[in-house]
């Protein structure tokens, strides 16, 4: 494999060095990305290192476009392993996809690996994320038919990646999407609608199996825009499948599923409020069944996330809520069938020169979200079953009301006031037990001085009734240029009852940037989530070492 | 593995004059934009500024280009572009966001994030600068101050 790869890197470079004459030979473009950790024993956290302490994670991908044809590749390295968290079926170094694709002005034919999203992903999503080790590519072929610009047509077919591999489900679609108000030439408002079928084909080796080898979900969506005022709804339906509770296939729990979105908002300049309403009912869909409830997302077919705000502080990435689309009856005491509930967002700009906007303005956001399980009458055994209402709001899962004031006092310094009070039913979402009640605050501020220099402080504390307590956080972050920052934070879980789980999770790392690279280097103990230093985020697994990351692109 | 990284350097360095790829995406109005149809007023400087909802960095980057985008205007014949890269988690997000907070550009709406791969952006903020259908500059990450910098490179384009 590795010649194969060096040879097509070799080809694709030639066609690159072709492109200094004056003559079209196409161009390639394309990135690198390697993501190094040298895991250390660490007392303090009673973690020891795995018995590879090296472990690397490296994507190259190419592309080369000539007119209106592009290919693609993309090669992974995991050497001498995956760093840890990460799916077993990511090992040593391998092509992980490649494509070949047409685009004209109607039509777009695409061969090999492809990513896809009817609608909101409810039906069907295929994406990368590297950093969560989620790639979801269908191989197989995809058609878009455009034959007017109000109107587009998908048809694709193809088997999920799952590591270097395919699943063994295959997966049909078909989507349009229809500008009806560009079809009557309506100019007021913009209205548009979405069809969709995905089927998924999965051989079962159950024995007289009650349920279709062929699932198939259809889904609608309209979406409408008038002026400042818009709302767009979608509704999904699952067709009748066999539940699956811990990779096993129940012959005799059959159930459909179904989805259900609505969302409306204003926003006209300084305003805007948004709301969603959401309600999923056994809408769990993987490209091969048993594959439900894996901890590395994968062969998952649909994209349902947790609709709440994704926070940026560190702290109030401890209690995060997991979207429940399932069915899942653990126990007499946790039935689940699925989830109901929604989110408010609001904005407002008090401006300059106003009571409450001073000399340059306060920005507010407000946000809060609630989501329930879904209410019904539930049967543990004998036969194992559920039903449940249209409207039915039964047990509480999570909530988080938060607001944030973001003041920009002068030219050199900037303030970010933080609220977030957050319930976190542990006990439903983790399938464990424990609920947990939580306040957090944080202050953060930046200081610019000399042209390019500035300091960012940040401090935050949550309270928290239960669980692993209170917690204290600090960083304090350089930036010497716009090509060097360095950066120091400690969360510290002082009010743990377990004294000796009363631990520091402390870093400190650089970042060097130019042009389109960056590298970083971070030494220290990582609880997991969502960090966000030196200018950019990501999510990062608990773990302890020293790491070296490298993205360029070109 | 060696030659890997040799190689991307040998092309990562010498490689300049990129073109947007052949993508259509929707803006917060609703409306279908075509990367390649759509920016190419002879001299004009696009600058395409990917964020993210969730990510602080980028919120303070556009603020800043916000309130030095007329100024900017005066000199230069040029537009910002902000690309969300928001999934369907945070998209609903983006358009009462960019209208709570005043911003004025031209925001499209990356869901799935066909743009930010094609481009093999791996974190936002990350900012693409195009003159005459050619990326002429890139600069990944922001930090406080990074805004000032990329004006004097504009002027220099």
């Amino acid at each position: 494999m590795k010649n194969k790869v060096t040879a097509l890197l070799i080809l694709l470079s030639t066609a690159f060095y072709a492109q200094e004459e004056k003559k079209d030979y196409g161009h390639v473009s394309g990135g690198f990305e390697s993501n190094s950790q040298w895991y250390l024993n660490d007392k303090g956290m009673h973690t020891t290192h795995p018995e590879d302490p090296f472990r690397s994670n490296n994507y190259l991908f190419l592309n080369y476009n000539y007119k209106k044809w592009t290919a693609g590749i993309q090669g992974e390295s995991y050497e001498p392993n995956a760093l840890l968290n990460y799916n077993p079926e990511y090992k040593k170094t391998n092509v992980s996809t490649y494509f070949l694709q047409y685009k004209s002005e109607k039509l777009e034919v695409t061969a090999g690996y492809f990513y896809e999203q009817f609608g909101s992903g409810l039906a069907l999503r295929s994406w990368e994320d590297r950093a969560l080790g989620i790639n979801n590519a269908l191989r197989g072929g995809r058609i878009v038919y455009s034959p007017v610009s109000y109107l587009s047509f998908t048809g694709l077919y193809g088997q999920q990646k799952s590591g270097f591999k395919v699943s063994d489900g295959k997966i049909f679609g078909f989507n349009s999407e229809i500008g009806i108000s560009d079809m009557f030439k309506i100019e007021s408002s913009d209205v548009t609608l979405g069809l969709s079928y995905v089927g998924r084909d999965e051989k079962t080796a159950v024995a007289d199996p009650n349920f279709s080898q062929l699932t198939n979900v259809y889904s609608g969506r309209l979406n409408f825009t008038h002026n400042a005022f818009y709302f767009s709804t979608e509704f999904d339906y699952k067709s009748e499948d066999a539940i699956v509770e811990v990779q096993k296939i129940e012959n005799d729990f059959i159930k459909p599923g179904s989805a259900f979105l609505f969302n409306i908002g204003y926003s006209k300049k300084g305003f805007g409020i948004d709301g969603t309403f959401r309600r999923l009912e056994n809408m769990n869909f993987f490209s091969e069944r048993t594959a439900k409830g894996n901890l590395y997302n994968d062969k998952i077919i649909n994209f349902i996330p947790s609709l709440t705000k994704q926070h940026h502080n560190s702290l109030a990435n401890i209690y995060v809520y997991q979207a429940q689309p399932g069915v899942s009856l653990p126990d007499e005491t946790i039935m689940k069938s699925g989830e109901i509930g929604g989110q408010v967002d609001f904005f407002y700009n008090f401006k300059k020169e106003s009571a409450l906007g001073g000399k340059t303005g306060t920005k507010v956001s407000f946000n809060m979200s609630n989501w329930y399980g879904l209410d019904g009458k539930y049967s543990f055994a004998d036969p194992r079953d559920y039903q449940t209402d249209f409207l039915a709001f039964g047990q509480k899962y999570f909530s988080d009301y938060n607001i944030e004031i973001d003041k920009k006092i002068n030219d050199k310094w900037h303030t970010i006031f933080t609220y977030i009070n957050q319930y976190y039913n542990k006990k439903f979402v983790e399938e464990t037990s424990g609920l947990v009640k939580t306040n957090i605050v944080s202050a953060e501020t930046t200081y610019r001085f000399m042209e390019d220099k500035s300091v960012r402080l940040l401090a935050e504390h949550l309270w928290a009734d239960s669980d692993k307590k209170n917690w204290a956080a600090s960083t304090l972050e350089f930036n010497a240029n716009k090509q060097w920052s360095f950066y120091c934070s400690d969360l510290y879980n002082y009010g743990n009852d377990d004294v000796s789980k009363r631990k520091h999770y402390y870093n400190v790392g650089t970042a060097f940037r130019r042009n389109a690279t960056r590298v970083s280097l971070n030494y220290g103990r990582q609880r997991g989530g969502l960090l966000c230093v030196g200018g950019v985020c990501r999510f990062v697994p608990e773990s302890t070492g020293l790491s070296l990351s490298l993205n360029t692109s070109f | 593995m060696k030659n890997l990284y040799l190689l991307t350097l040998l092309i990562g360095f010498n490689l300049a004059a990129q073109e947007l790829p052949n993508l259509s995406l929707l803006n917060i109005e609703g409306k279908s934009v075509s990367l390649k149809n759509d920016f190419t007023e002879t001299d004009k400087i696009y600058v395409f500024s990917f964020w993210a909802t969730w990510c602080g960095p980028c919120i303070n980057e556009l603020e800043e280009m916000n309130e030095l985008q007329e100024e900017w205007k005066k000199n230069l014949n040029l537009e910002i572009i902000a690309v969300s890269i928001d999934d369907s988690r945070t998209q609903k997000r983006v358009k009462p966001l960019v209208k709570g907070k005043e911003w004025d550009y031209n925001v499209l709406l990356d869901t799935n994030q066909d743009f930010k791969r094609a481009m093999a952006i791996v974190n936002p903020p990350y900012t693409i600068v195009v003159k005459n259908g050619k990326i002429l500059y890139v600069q990944n990450g922001y930090v406080p101050g990074s805004e000032k910098e990329l004006y004097e490179k504009l002027k220099t384009l």
